[in-house]
């Protein structure tokens, strides 16, 4: 559990293009209450860039709040054979 | 054509005691004899393996694949269909394996000729095939590595109801299709016909890989539906090699009725970082 008046840590992991948004150490402090949303604008991808987005191993939506240790994945679309 | 019993007996004279990896050793027919047979009996390799393996006898070039395949297994490869779409990056290595595993007949569809931009990752891509036909290389490459399989092919790029046709028989799909909308395609044809499909993309040092089952559906946006990332970041071969050896091992797993490892989820690997990831779907 987070100690009071700290902000989550979370771990991100930003796949393929997505990577030029993510902070190269991939941990990251988000004010309390962020939504995967909130993350998303916060990092300055555009809206429609995101097309998977995980939370601890599964799937998640847009207003999935993050809390302390969560591990985000964020794909693009990919599509190169 | 001779009696199959003349048959076994000439094949059991031919027949060498070779040593294997952690077992005793196995009854073994070499490359060389088993092609001598084809041609003096008009069989086919595939069906000359088959013979073998039922017999107790291992074709030589199936040694190192035991004992994690055990002669039925390879048996029941040497008897299955696979589906591959796409001879590109994917496709190129997903054919060697197959192929090399003894996947005994491959249905494959690609409308491309090789150029120039293959040439970073697409296995089949040489100097010598720029401008061929992408089935026609894939259709000597698997003559001349391992001639009991068979090639089925169609040079065509193959819209919904053409994949349909075509993959109709098969025991399992591989996507190896550049494209997001391509891609998405083959997964509607794959839940229409009620087959399995290993689907794959890559961009720069990422890919993905997972498997979908009969009755599973994937996410509809798994690969989005325009503008990849591929599309800025290219695709580099060890990325595309790592994601279609996943895909082949899938698929071989599926074939001789064991469990895949990656239905209902995602691998995601990230070469830049030396990451390997599993999510749920």
């Amino acid at each position: 559990m987070p100690k009071e008046g700290t902000v989550p840590v979370i771990t991100l992991h930003c796949y393929a293009t997505l990577a030029a948004y993510c902070p190269p150490e991939g941990e990251l402090a988000v004010p309390e209450s962020t939504d995967l949303a909130g993350l998303m604008e916060m990092l300055g991808i555009p809206p429609g860039e995101v097309k998977l987005r995980f939370v601890n191993g599964k799937q998640a939506k847009d207003d999935q709040v993050l809390a302390e240790g969560d591990r985000v994945g964020l794909f693009p679309p990919v599509g190169g054979g | 054509m001779i009696q199959s019993e003349t048959l076994l007996a000439r094949m059991q004279a031919l027949t060498r005691e070779e040593p294997c990896d952690g077992g005793s050793p196995l009854p073994t027919l070499s490359e060389e004899h088993l092609s001598a047979l084809s041609r003096e009996t008009g069989q086919g390799m595939r069906e000359l393996q088959v013979l073998a393996l039922r017999h107790g006898i291992t074709p030589a070039r199936y040694l190192r694949n035991f004992r994690e395949l055990t002669s039925g297994d390879q048996e029941r490869l040497l008897s299955s269909r696979a589906g591959l779409a796409g001879l590109g990056g994917l496709g190129g290595h997903l054919l060697e394996s197959l192929v090399r595993m003894g996947v005994g007949t491959i249905m494959v569809a690609d409308g491309d000729r090789f150029e120039e931009s293959n040439l970073n990752r697409q296995l089949l891509s040489e100097r010598d095939t720029l401008g061929m036909a992408k089935t026609e290389a894939a259709r000597r490459r698997a003559a001349a590595v391992n001639p009991a399989v068979e090639i089925q092919a169609m040079s065509l790029t193959l819209d919904r109801q053409g994949l349909r046709t075509f993959f109709r028989g098969a025991d399992v799909l591989f996507d190896g299709l550049g494209g997001v909308a391509v891609k998405k395609l083959l997964l509607e044809c794959a839940r229409d016909l009620g087959i399995p499909v290993i689907s794959a993309a890559a961009a720069g040092w990422s890919c993905i890989v997972t498997t979908v089952l009969p009755g599973q559906s994937a996410p509809p946006d798994l690969f989005g539906s325009a503008g990849g990332a591929e599309l800025s970041l290219g695709c580099l071969a060890p990325a595309i090699a790592v994601a279609a050896a996943v895909q082949c091992s899938e698929g071989v797993r599926l074939l001789c009725g064991r469990k895949p490892a990656l239905a209902g989820k995602l691998l995601a690997v990230d070469l830049s970082r030396g990451s390997f990831e599993v999510f749920e779907l």
